[in-house]
């Protein structure tokens, strides 16, 4: 067992969803932001794989901590559920990328606000429900939980 | 309507939908769980079941020091990934799980998600006037 900082994980989730929030409603007056989604998507696959390349924990590594605007809260934990759940939200956030085409448009920003209530579950009550699935998937030996 | 209402309006339907399914989907597991549970080892006085897993969070962060708030009640942890056949007993879907045992063995209540110290305390209160 190893250590997660869990305010890195708070910090994620609260980037993704202002971004969502600032993708949804800035997107009712300038239509570009609309953009923030796909962006968003990036990040977070990209995040999955490259550790390294996860914007908002970077941030928080090194910027917020740092600064002592965030307190660093280490729990013993296993990040994979954790990078499973942030995996899937980037994929979800993919299909609503692609969704976003005109005639579609509604369906991507359903998908899109999920992965933002998803998020804000995960941050205000603990649930994770990506991580949830990543057990459901290691009881039936899909992956190795 | 502009597609950005339209949105709102669907996800509200689709997380309302969800939230009513887990509700239905745990009343139904709980049904089971205690019906086809089958008596557990006796003990000198109830006890909790208490399904965990690596990957489980909210385990450590929540449930782990809700259980150590109750006072000398035994706690069988059992890791639901490696004992499958237990975890399918209690219908265990979700980590944690908690299964108040009563002093013969029987299951009286089972708690999908966080169960806080107090309604854990609670149920066990039930168990020992069950067991009196």
């Amino acid at each position: 067992m190893s250590t997660v900082d869990h305010a890195a994980l708070k910090v994620n989730q609260t980037g993704i969803i202002l971004t969502v929030l600032v993708a949804f409603v800035g997107g009712l007056f300038f239509a570009p932001l609309l953009w923030l989604i796909p962006a968003l998507a990036i990040v977070l696959l990209l995040g999955t794989f490259v550790p390294q390349a996860a914007l908002f924990k970077q941030l928080y590594f090194r910027v917020l901590k740092p600064a002592g605007i965030v307190k660093p809260k280490p729990v013993e934990d296993r990040p994979e559920p954790h990078n499973f759940a942030q995996g899937l939200g980037g994929v979800f956030l993919v299909v609503a990328s692609i969704a976003l085409i005109p005639s579609l448009e509604v369906a991507g920003l359903v998908l899109a606000l999920l992965v933002a209530v998803l998020a804000f579950v995960n941050l205000a009550f603990g649930y994770c429900v990506g991580c949830q699935i990543y057990y459901q998937l290691g009881k039936r030996g899909l992956i190795r939980a | 309507m502009n597609p950005q209402l339209w949105a709102l309006a669907v996800a509200g339907i689709v997380v309302l939908a969800a939230v009513a399914l887990e509700y239905a989907r745990s009343l139904r597991a709980r049904r089971l769980a205690l019906a086809g549970a089958g008596a557990g080892a006796p003990a000198p006085e109830p006890y909790i079941l208490y399904f965990t897993g690596d990957g489980c969070t909210v385990c450590r962060t929540h449930q782990e020091p809700a259980l150590a708030k109750l006072d000398s009640v035994r706690v069988d942890r059992i890791d639901a990934v490696a004992d499958r056949e237990l975890a399918d007993r209690f219908q265990v879907y979700t980590l944690p799980t908690t299964v108040v045992m009563s002093s013969s063995g029987k299951a009286l209540h089972v708690n999908y998600g966080y169960a806080p110290a107090p309604k854990l305390a609670r149920q066990l209160a039930e168990a020992r006037t069950l067991t009196a």
